[in-house]
Parts: C-alpha cells; structure tokens; sequence
C-alpha cells in the first residue's frame, strides 16, 4: 500500500473540500444575489428611523436593502445631498438653514460626547436648537441615521 | 480519580485560596512573607521528624501564604500619574500598550504607558497606565508606537449599584488606575506605526478574511481565529449568547487544542517522526498564544498543551488534570488579580469539569448502550456546561437550556471552521487561487455555523436569567459535582443529594422569601439620566425611565438595569412608566423591555418614545399603553399614585414640561417623582394648586438650575431631595444655585453622582436610606415632627480610598 488509512482519509477530506470550494465559487458567481441574500440570513434589516413594519414571520426571508442606484441616474444635485448628522463634519452641518458655525461646533461636541446620535430627534437639548429649526432641519438630514 | 495523579491540585487551589484571602484579610506583605517562612520551615521539621502528613499541611499553608502575598497590592510609585495632582487636561506622552481596539467607527480604545506629563510648559516624567477613548477620527496606531494626547483623566467609575460590575476593580487588576478622554485631533504620533511581528500577522489575517470572505462570516471566521469580535454584527453575537455557545468566539482553550492536534496529526501522517512533530507543534502553539494575544483561556490551554507535548518527548505519560493544575499555579502567580476575572473562572471551570467529569459520565452513557461516539460529544459538553452553570449565573445571571444540545453540533462545526480557516490562511500565502477554493468551502461551513446557531437561539426560553447564586449554593453544587464520580457508594449519593438540595433552596430562596410589606424605592446610579425602580408594599414593580442607551452607547437598561433587577429575582415589572422621550430617560427602555414581561406602559402622549429602538420592543413586548394625563390616580400594590402633570389642554410646552409627574403615598409616606419639569411646567403645576407637601422628592433635570424654583420648593417642602445626575456631566448639573435652594428648603440631598444608587425603604414608621457607594444606611424616625436622622449605622466598613 502506499498510503495508510489515517493517510488516506486525510486526502479524500481534503480532496472533497477543494471540490466543494469549486462548486460553491461557480454557484456564488452564478448568483450573486442569491449568495448575498444567504449570507445575510440573520440580519435584522429593519431601517432604525421609520415606524416599524408588522412584525414578519419568523420564516419569512428578510427583505433586502434596495441596491445603491445605478450609475446611469442623473446625479443629484449638491443641495438636495443629505447630510448625515453622525458623519457630517461641523462644517456640513453649518450649511444647514438656521444652523451657524457655533451651533454646528455644539452639536458636533454633543455627538462626540454621546458617541453618536440614534435619531435627529437626540438633537433636542443643545442649546439653541429648538423645536422649530429642528422641524425645519429634519428633512435635510440622510435617514440612514 | 485519585490526588496522586494530580499532586500539584492541592498547591494550586492553596494559593488561589490565599489570593482570595488577601482580599478579605488584608494583610501586610511583612506578616505574609514571616508566615510562608514559618510554614516551610516547620515543613522541614515536620518531614525531619517523619511526620509526612504535617509536612505536606505545612507546605499548603505556605502556599495559602504564598498566594495571599502575591495578591497583595504593590504600592503606587510617586511619579504614577494617579498620584500627581494635575488640571483637568494634560498632555500626556506614552506607548501603546497594545494593538487600538475600535468598536465603532468614531471610538478608539487605546492603552498606553504614561512616560511623561506636560502640565503648561513643564514636561516632567511620569508613570503609570492609561486607559483613553478616543473620540473623531484617530491617526492609525500601531502597538508600541509612543505618542502624545491632550487628554482630560479622570478616576474610573462604575455603576455603583447593589449586585453591580465593579469597573474600577476590573480595571485595577490590569494596572489601571485612572482613566481618560481625548478627541482624535489631539493625539499626534512621536515615533512611526511598526507593529510587531504578532500584531502584524493578526491585522493581515483579519484583512485577508475581510477580502476573501463577505461580511459576516469574515467578521465570525476573525472572531472563531482571532477572538476579534469588534466587526460581529449584533445580532450574531446576540444568537451565540442566547445559544450558550458564545466561547468559541472567545478564543479559548478550544482553538489552542484544535491548532496543537491538527499540526500534530497531520505533521505524524505525513510520516514525520514523534519528536520532531511535538517539536513542530509546541512551536507553533507558543506561536499562536503571542498572536491572539495573554487571554487567561489562551494561556491555560497554551501551558497545558506544551506539558503534553512534553510528555511526547520526553515519552512519559502525563494527567490532564495535573497539567491544568500547573497552568493555573503559573497563571496566578504572574496575574493573581486574574483569579476574579470572568474568562479565568470560566476556562477552568470548564476544563475542570471536562477532565473530571466526562470519563465517568460517558462510560456511564456507554453501558447504557448509547454509540460511544455520542457518549463522549454528550459527556463533555455536560461536564463543561456544569463546571461553568454557577459562574454564569454569578456574572451574568445567564442559564442557557439548550448550551448542552447546541454545543454537540456548534463545537465539531466550530472546530471544522477553525482548522480550515487556518488551512486557508496558510495557503494563501503560498497560492491565492487555491486558497479561494479554501475559503470557498469555509463559507458554507460557516453558513452551518450560523444556522444552527441561529436555530438554538431561536427556541423558546433558549437562556434564562436567574439571580447570581450565593456562596452556600456554588459551594454546595461543585461538592455535588465533585461526588458524583463516587456515585455508586451509597453515603455519596445520599451526601450529594443533600447539597443538591441545598443547592435549590438556596436558589429558590428569592422567590420563596416572604415580602417584608415595606416600600422600597431605588433611584439606581445610571450615569447621566434618571431609573427609578419603586418596588410596592403588596409586590407590584414600577419602573420610571430607563437611563441613557441604545444601540450606538453604553447601553444602561441591558449593562445596568437587567443585572439589577434579575438578581432583586424580578422577571416582571407590572409597569413601566416614561416621563418623556429624551435619551437619558427613555434609551435603557427597550432593553428592559426586551428582557422582562412588562403589564403595562404609562406614557404623556405628548410625543412617541424617542426611539424607534424602543418603538420596536413596544411593538414586540406589547404592554398595555396607558397614556395618563393630569387628575388620574392608581392604586397599586396598596399605594396611591396620582399624575400631577401633563395637563390635557396646557397649551404649548416644551418636552420638559410635558415630563410625566407621579406623586406616590403610601402611609403617609409621599414621593414625588418629577421627570426633567422645567420652570414652566412647575408654575403650571403650582397654578394647578392641591396639596403638593412630600417627604422625598427626586429632584427634576438632574438639578438643572433652571428646575427647581423656590416657590416649588416652598410648596412641596421636601424632607430628602434625590438627584440622579452623572458624575463630570457636561452640563454641570447638579448646579449650585439648585443645591442651595434645597438646602435652604430644608431637604437632605443625596446625589448618584456621589452616593451611587440611592435606596429608600420604609415600613411607614421608620425610613432608612441607602447610599450604596458608601454602604451607608442613614435611618429616619418618619412619626417625628420632621424626620430626623438616627445616626448611621453603616453595611461594612468603607472600602479604603485609592
């Protein structure tokens, strides 16, 4: 004999998993979306800032994010970006209606001191923000937030 | 099994009972060290005279001696930074302890050793360790590259709550002593990022995973290698959790043992000598322990796996046992404070439990005719679940049910999981294209991985909580355990019988006891934000606002609040009232809600919950919503609360204003609970009339100077005032003019910020409240004239300042 058992074994596990490697990379060529949805199985996708939708059954798969638009779209333009108030630096969020350098500068400190905020509505309490110029903010700001 | 195939047993649990001593004893290094010497010389003089059994008792009592020295605290040298008096921001100059540690984008953990402080114009050395966040976008770092920080440094503070996570002895234990902020475009770099070698294998391994595999699965692939979990989405990290499998993300004994066996089998069937292969092996053992870094599980089973490895060589046969017990006398004597720590009791528990534990079990499962294969996979993953059962519960009040079934098919995959994602690793650095289809096949495996998973978490009651056990029942269970290999004697089965019993008594003992009909109210210590848990006469639970969390933060209700109540045994609170929306009040909320069956949820209706986290467990937890509004009274668990605010039509107001107010009585005892009212709000109230005179008040907005007013104060004359408020909060709450206010309105303060959780219980007769920071319980005579303070008769003795 040329190999012993334990040998063997040892080669046909290995054996099996390249082919298995092989199969499983031509089927996540083939479908990718298919692949993608599998891999996020798991993931709770519910978007943090709009009203929950009814719960889904537990065996239901889970929706998908919409895919990013594709390049062909008319690019939108600079005003309309939406500003999103975990990334924007103090300067983006100064260019906000009613939203000055110092106010900017506050709301940066807060986020910082926060670690972030769960929605624009955490922005109530910084001093100078009221409800006005948040209500007239809020639109401005990305949902993704 | 017999102690002579373990001799160094007794030594080992001498000296980690010596390490546990030293903290209740106390004593000095100079008595320990005369003690050690005195118990090995009578050692000598024992086995000189031939008494062999006191020699051996002497030697163990030296080693008592010996763990308790070790244990001892060093003294803190003067140049340490705790023990410099310094301004609120310093510049510091260091090196990075170890690689930075991001678990959010804009949030940079790093450890560094202070070298000097720069207070003005002076540069002066220094030492000590740091701990820093960094806030904003951090230059990359590297471990060991020396850098400067404009820092603001502080002492560590926990949430100082009854059964709470001591942080600051967490952090003593590794030598931390303070504790810093810094923002990101503070810190310059003073030497260029070189990482060493190991933490240069570990960034390329964590990359090339990231490339190879998508998102989640490198994120889990990483955390079964590396134990790297930053990048573990939250909702995978949650399912290990609740699944009972959560160690083999931590990397454990479990991947040193798997990498060991699989170099060492492979290396033998590719025909190379014994030796050799044992050789080749402990290398790259020791190799991997540097990679992932001194974890007490990765150290345990390093060690371990070297004394076999030995043995191998040295072709002698060795215990498993007596191998851990050595592991455990050299891990303790560098890091004692490690005894404490959660991972060491974990890893040896479990390893424990397995070594001790399983043979007999499975032989037991075999005579009953079960296949040898699922005998073995049953047993050991009884015996770990059994060892670790009690320090789950004490650390984290978790019991998972389905653990022992879940680990039968988590492990082998876990394990499949690891030795190919190690095999891939290593052929990528010869051949790209082969290593694809590596890793290709590792994706399904880890697909399997979380699917079941998935699944285990998915079963009802998957894991419930429970309150941390006491000393009698984890003494009792391990001496159960530790009986059941004898269990075919009679007097063992009927010993161990008898401490299972105690075992259940003790643990029943929360829900058995009879409720003492007083009223007691917690103003827990949650930081910045307010929770208040008021536990009824006649049983009911009432829970105002939650504190600050969330997804993004330091999740108070999940880290402060759960631990709190599963261990007061409360798995129901009958209501859970919001004052209103703001983030400090309402962030904890959904995890409170996520973990505990909730009657009810009382709210203004001035606005929704804040968040939609908590808008989402509203959704799932479906309590009965209740919005009150000004003039509704309840009565509950045989007190009356009355809603003093929101008024239905009053007109615009701010969120502050519109913060639900209850006034609680019960035996002439009064208790108004305020929200965040701002002035507008109080003078609506006052405008309102009725009688407003209370005994304890929980202060509105923290202490916001703006709250507060004295016409209020003049009306409600409080005898005790309560402010929850944050320590080093931004803005300055409590404020000095609120504080004088009170103290001219004749009201006691007590602070969260100081006194940690705040309790209030009283029979109606007497009021004894608690300022848990301090131990201290002051007692009030409530059938006086105004309540006048007993003198204060203190828990235990203070714990000594730094």
């Amino acid at each position: 004999m040329l190999y012993s058992r334990p040998q063997l074994r040892l080669l046909l596990a290995l054996g099996a998993t390249l082919l298995a490697g092989l199969a499983v990379g031509e089927w996540r060529q083939g479908f990718p979306d298919a692949a993608e949805r599998l891999e996020r199985f798991d993931r709770d996708e519910t978007p943090l800032l709009q009203s929950p939708p009814p719960p889904p059954a537990p065996s239901a798969p889970k929706p998908r994010p919409a895919p990013p638009p594709v390049a062909t779209a008319a690019p939108a333009p600079a005003e309309a970006k939406p500003v999103d108030l975990n990334r924007a630096s103090a300067d983006e969020l100064a260019r906000l209606p009613g939203v000055g350098p110092a106010l900017a500068r506050r709301i940066v400190e807060e986020r910082e001191r926060r670690g972030g905020f769960d929605s624009p509505e955490a922005l109530r309490g910084i001093l100078g923000l009221g409800p006005k110029k948040l209500a007239a903010i809020r639109p401005l700001l990305s949902p993704g937030n | 099994m017999s102690l002579e195939a373990a001799p160094l047993l007794p030594p080992a649990a001498a000296f980690a009972a010596g390490i546990a001593l030293a903290v209740w004893l106390g004593a000095g290094a100079l008595p320990l060290l005369v003690l050690a010497a005195l118990c090995l010389l009578a050692a000598g003089a024992a086995l000189r005279f031939g008494c062999d059994q006191v020699a051996a008792s002497a030697v163990l009592a030296g080693a008592v001696s010996l763990g308790a020295l070790s244990a001892a605290s060093p003294a803190v040298p003067a140049d340490h930074v705790a023990r410099r008096a310094l301004p609120p921001s310093v510049i510091l100059e260091g090196r990075m302890v170890e690689e930075p540690v991001s678990w959010s984008p804009d949030r940079t953990r790093l450890l560094l050793d202070v070298e000097a402080v720069q207070d003005g114009a002076e540069r002066q050395p220094a030492s000590g360790r740091v701990q820093l966040t960094v806030y904003g976008e951090a230059p990359t770092l590297a471990e060991g590259q020396r850098l400067s920080a404009r820092a603001r440094l502080h002492s560590p503070v926990g949430f100082r709550n009854p059964g709470g996570f001591d942080y600051p002895a967490h952090l003593r234990r590794d030598g931390i002593l303070l504790v810093g902020s810094a923002r990101g475009d503070g810190l310059s770099a003073l030497t260029p990022e070189v990482p060493p070698w190991p933490a240069t294998v570990r960034r390329w391994a964590v990359a090339t995973l990231r490339a190879r595999l998508p998102e989640s699965s490198a994120a889990l692939e990483a955390g079964l290698l590396l134990g790297e979990r930053t990048a573990l989405p939250r909702e995978t990290d949650e399912a290990f959790r609740r699944a009972g499998v959560y160690h083999v993300l931590a990397v454990s004994g479990f991947n040193v043992a798997l990498l060991a066996s699989s170099v060492f089998f492979s290396l033998s069937l590719l025909g190379m000598p014994r030796r050799a292969t044992a050789i080749v092996a402990g290398l790259v053992l020791a190799a991997f322990a540097v990679v992932v870094g001194a974890q007490p599980s990765v150290l345990r089973a390093t060690v371990m796996g070297l004394l076999l490895l030995v043995s191998v060589l040295i072709e002698r046969e060795s215990q498993v046992m007596n191998a851990l017990a050595l592991a455990g006398l050299i891990l303790l004597a560098w890091r004692p404070g490690d005894l404490w720590e959660p991972g060491f009791q974990l890893s040896y528990t479990a390893t424990a439990g397995i070594v001790y534990l399983s043979p007999p079990l499975s032989a037991w499962l075999k005579e009953r005719g079960w296949p040898a294969w699922l005998a073995v996979a049953s047993a050991v993953s009884v015996g770990a679940q059994a060892g670790v059962t009690p320090i789950m519960l004490a650390h984290f009040n978790q019991l998972s049910l389905v653990g022992i079934a879940a680990n039968l098919l988590v492990v082998p995959l876990a394990g499949a999981a690891t030795t190919l994602g190690m095999l891939a690793l290593s052929v990528e650095l010869a051949s790209a294209a082969a290593a694809a289809l590596l890793f290709n096949a590792l994706w399904v495996l880890l697909l399997a991985l979380r699917a079941s998973v998935w699944l285990a978490a998915a079963v009802p009651a998957a894991m419930i909580h429970l309150p941390a056990p006491g000393w009698l029942a984890v003494g009792a269970w391990y001496g159960a355990l530790g009986l059941l290999p004898c269990g075919r004697r009679p007097w063992a089965r009927r010993v161990a019988l008898a401490l299972c019993l105690v075992v259940t008594a003790s643990s029943a003992w929360p829900w058995l006891r009879p409720g003492d009909r007083s009223l007691r109210v917690s103003f827990l210590d949650v930081g910045q934000g307010d929770a208040v848990l008021v536990e009824l006469p006649e049983g009911p639970r009432l829970l105002v606002d939650g504190g600050p969390g969330g997804t993004r933060r330091f999740d108070v209700g999940e880290r402060v609040l759960a631990p709190f109540l599963w261990n007061r045994g409360a798995a129901r609170l009958d209501v859970v009232a919001l004052t209103h929306q703001d983030g400090d009040h309402a962030g904890g909320l959904a995890a409170v809600l996520r973990h505990f069956a909730v009657g009810e949820f009382w709210e203004t209706g001035r606005s929704g919950p804040g968040s939609a986290d908590l808008e989402r467990a509203l959704g799932s937890a479906r309590p009965a919503r209740r919005v009150l509004g000004v003039g509704q009274r309840v009565w509950l668990g045989g007190a009356v609360i009355t809603v003093l605010n929101p008024a239905p039509d009053g007109g615009p107001a701010s969120a502050n204003d519109d913060s639900l107010v209850l006034r609680l009585d019960w035996r002439g005892v009064s208790l108004l609970l305020t929200g965040d009212l701002g002035p507008g709000g109080e003078a609506r109230l006052l405008q309102r009339g009725g009688r407003l005179r209370i005994l304890a008040l929980k202060v509105a907005h923290h202490g916001s100077r703006f709250s507060s007013s004295a016409a209020f104060l003049d009306a409600a004359r409080p005898d005790l005032a309560i402010i929850s408020v944050g320590a080093r909060n931004p803005f300055r709450h409590p404020s000095a003019e609120t504080l004088a206010r009170l103290e001219s309105a004749g009201a006691r303060v007590y602070r969260t910020d100081r006194d940690g959780a705040v309790i209030l219980e009283t029979d109606g007769a007497t009021l004894r409240v608690t300022r848990w920071a301090q131990r201290i319980t002051d007692r009030f005579d409530l059938d006086a004239e105004r309540p006048r303070a007993v003198e204060p008769d203190s828990l235990t003795p203070e714990p000594a300042p730094l």
